[in-house]
């Protein structure tokens, strides 16, 4: 008897505890779901905003994830409430954003899809593993949505940006019509450009490089002449070719009539690698590029390096210019061009989570078509986050800044066609006709729209990347002179399997050309 | 006999000197970074001895009170609260594993143990949190998961119960007419102050230093705590170090100089800095415990 009511106490104190913990989370839940957190069903159309009630329709609620540095975005609730109310009327939804930061993104969105929660609408990339999304079964196929449900997705991007996603034929994400296309250029601090007379259009390819880089060796010795950017290896925007997504197998000069080539096979890399170690031996490349861990912003802003490559947009010099904190000036020595990775960078996506794929659709749509809803969410409410000056040039009203505004999402090419939002004042006003001259002109690879499938040969590919690793910023920066450790190291990358990459991206590509 | 004792005395010194200053110098360093001027940083690096000091830093931090000070305060919320639940629900579960007239204390004891061993894996414990009991984005997402209840602290205390705290005393107060609440609060919990102050600081440590959950349960940056919001930029920016795409580089407009860095890294080090003087007694004898006693 007395043994028996040990146990009843034991289950009884259970029940309390666990009663206790159910409590507590369905108040928690209350005071947090009108900023979009509660994530399910129950918990949202208990707490959130009665306003709409009186609706006589069911709303349909959509969440949807940004890619955007939260933490810096505190009126993301109001921009929220705004766009809801906007286009309650107009489709008859309700959504929810949340703002993941990229270091965050690629693992909460992991736990996102494989947790099955409720989620309409994400953004996805190659970055974040797309190819592997796409093969896990984690997206929606979307071909017959957008014939349905997205006409202005269909006209704005036309078929070849649309169809640049495709994954075994079919499209699993949408790109945003923003700067589509990438050409090299060098970018430089534009008092020493000026203080030297030197004539940047006179650049025209990598070596008209070396006379520049050799005026502000004698002159500035304190200052390193060319840095590598992003920690990558020098010469990796440097894209003579189309890098068919990995770079292992490459088409020279975007068509080499679709033949994939080893890329450090080739005589043009042996002639950059010489260049390079030419680079190196004047003293034009610091001695530690290949293994620093400084990033070259930092450097140019201290004042201790004068340029860096970058792939070339509309306006990048003034990005850089914010970046480093100094009038930059670019170069832009090879002109730009598309490739499947220059255009689906970065992609809006329907997960398999979605129970209404057509009403996300319905609502991308709407990105891509309707010029109030993309400039609210690219630069908020009129009056509160900004002000007109002229048609479509605004301001941030006074005391405000790029630093302290309260809706500052610097990512607003994620925003559907991003050429039908307003420019600030003080930037390029002609900018959005610039970027669409800028996507028409540049040229389109031959193999746009192809993606490699690397499953077959992930064993040779993780191989193959070490000894990449292992030599290519070492020669590039001209550390290791080329007539000897090329050789070398093309040895090593075929003992690692390059050639069975290159074949199997050979057999796809045919196959891809095939159908297209 | 003197003399050898006075070298040996020497050489430990010098040792424990060394150790001293291994663990001193690199928070030494750190805090003279957040007072270096920026340029001067990336220019000669971090030094003991910048040539230019400057306090912008702090003013960036007080400029954005808003974002770090809130976090701050979610920090030391989830503190108190994870701390003292933690320390009240281990020391009851300790005990009850600990007292031997209890039937189920050795099954109790051993699901203890077997959490040390095993457990359900990332996905299935972000499922049973985020979606059965719904706790996604609230601040018991931050003081639940992993850290409320800790098996290693829990055996811990209920060894010092097995070893310190004798069953007689425990006989003696049913004895006296005490039921077994008072018994464990009159008479245990003040016996065991020591192996809670170590548990205590060591729950609150793991609290104070924790960004795991939040990264997984928070989308809601109001709910960062501060190891969070640290954690979001040291990520952000290795992720703009290793992205070499344009459109990834405009996600942060400005990205926080390195001495903003070091100066969040001081003020979160700072309380715990604070707080280790009051527990050192406690938990120089919480160590000692496990030894021989008469």
């Amino acid at each position: 008897m007395k043994r028996f009511a040990k146990i009843a106490i034991v289950l009884l104190s259970l029940v309390l505890v666990l009663a206790a913990c159910g409590g507590g989370s369905s108040n928690s839940g209350g005071s947090t779901s009108n900023t979009g957190g509660g994530s399910s069903n129950t918990g949202q159309s208990g707490g959130s905003s009665g306003g709409s009630s009186g609706n006589n329709q069911q709303l349909t609620e959509l969440e949807v994830v940004l890619f955007a540095d939260g933490t810096t975005v505190k009126d993301l609730a109001l921009v929220q409430d705004a766009v809801n109310e906007y286009i309650k009327d107009l489709v008859n939804m309700k959504v929810n954003f949340t703002m993941i930061s990229p270091g965050d993104y690629v693992q909460k969105t992991n736990l996102l899809l494989s947790g099955n929660e409720k989620l309409d609408l994400m953004i996805v990339s190659p970055f974040f593993g797309y190819h592997n999304q796409v093969a896990r079964g984690q997206l929606q196929p979307l071909d017959d949505l957008i014939e349905q449900y997205g006409p202005d997705i269909k006209r704005v991007l036309g078929d070849d940006f649309l169809g640049a996603s495709k994954v075994n034929g079919k499209i699993y994400g949408i790109v945003p019509m923003k700067d589509m296309a990438a050409g090299t250029g060098l970018v430089m601090r534009k008092d020493l450009v000026d203080k030297y007379n030197i004539d940047i259009s006179s650049i025209k390819s990598l070596w008209d490089i070396t006379p520049i880089l050799k005026v502000i060796k004698d002159n500035e010795p304190d200052v390193t002449p060319i840095v590598p950017s992003s920690n990558a290896p020098l010469l990796y925007h440097d894209k003579w070719y189309d890098d068919l997504g990995d770079g292992l197998g490459v088409l020279p000069y975007y068509d080499n009539d679709m033949k994939v080539v080893n890329l450090y096979e080739t005589p043009e890399y042996a002639e950059r690698l010489k260049l390079m170690r030419e680079w190196y031996n004047a003293g034009y490349i610091s001695k530690d590029a290949a293994t620093t861990k400084e990033v070259h912003l930092d450097l140019v802003k201290a004042g201790k390096a004068f340029s860096y490559f970058s792939p070339t947009k509309v306006g990048l010099h003034l990005q850089e210019s914010n970046s480093t904190g100094r009038e930059m000036v670019v170069a832009e020595y090879r002109t730009p061009s598309s490739t499947t990775s220059t255009v689906i960078s970065f992609m809006w996506a329907v997960p398999l989570n979605a129970k209404t794929p057509e009403k996300s659709i319905e609502f991308l749509n709407l990105l891509y078509k309707d010029k109030h809803l993309i400039n609210l969410l690219s630069w908020g409410i009129e009056g509160t986050h900004y002000m007109k000056v002229a048609d479509n040039i605004i301001k941030y009203p006074d005391g405000l800044n790029g630093g302290n505004h309260p809706y500052n999402v610097t990512t607003r090419w994620q925003f559907g066609d991003t050429f039908q939002a307003y420019t600030l004042e003080g930037t390029d006003p002609e900018i959005n006709v610039k970027m669409d001259q800028f996507n028409k002109s540049a040229a389109k690879s031959k193999a746009l729209g192809f993606s490699f499938d690397n499953s077959a040969v992930k064993t040779e590919v993780a191989a193959v990347t070490n000894v990449i690793d292992q030599y290519r910023s070492a020669l590039e920066a001209g550390m290791l002179d080329p007539e000897e450790k090329l050789p070398e190291f093309i040895s090593k990358l075929k003992d690692a399997g390059i050639d069975k990459i290159i074949e199997e991206k050979q057999r796809q590509l045919d196959e891809w050309s095939k159908l297209n | 006999m003197y003399k050898e004792q006075r070298i040996w005395q020497w050489i430990s010194h010098i040792v424990m000197i060394l150790l001293s200053l291994a663990a001193v110098l690199p928070f030494i360093l750190l805090f003279v970074s957040s007072i270096t001027d920026e340029s001067t940083l990336i220019r000669n690096g971090y030094s003991y001895f910048p040539e230019k000091l400057s306090l912008e830093a702090y003013r960036y931090l007080f400029d954005h009170s808003d974002t770090i000070f809130r976090a701050y305060g979610i920090t030391i919320i989830v503190t108190v609260i994870g701390t003292s639940v933690g320390l009240i629900i281990t020391s009851m579960v300790a005990y009850a594993a600990a007292r031997r007239d209890y039937p189920f204390h050795r099954i109790l004891a051993f699901l203890i143990f077997f959490t040390l061993l095993f457990n359900g894996g990332l996905v299935p414990t972000y499922l049973l949190y985020a979606q059965y009991l719904q706790i996604k984005n609230s601040l018991l997402a931050l003081i639940v998961p992993y850290l409320l209840m800790n098996g290693f602290n829990t055996l811990l205390v209920r060894n010092y119960y097995l070893t310190s705290v004798p069953d007689e005393l425990i006989e003696a107060a049913q004895v006296d007419g005490a039921g077994e609440f008072r018994t464990f609060f009159t008479i245990v919990f003040p016996l065991s102050v020591p192996i809670l102050a170590t548990v205590g600081l060591l729950q609150a440590i793991m609290y104070w230093n924790d960004w795991f959950n939040g990264m997984i349960f928070i989308t809601n940056p109001k709910l960062f705590s501060l190891q969070n919001v640290l954690n979001t930029m040291m990520t952000n920016i290795e992720f703009l170090a290793t992205t070499s795409t344009s459109d990834a580089a405009s996600i942060i407009a400005q990205v926080p100089s390195t001495s903003v860095r070091m100066a969040i890294a001081v003020i979160a080090v700072v309380p715990i800095f604070i707080a280790y003087p009051f527990f050192q007694k406690y938990f120089v004898k919480g160590i000692t415990l496990g030894a021989v006693k008469g």
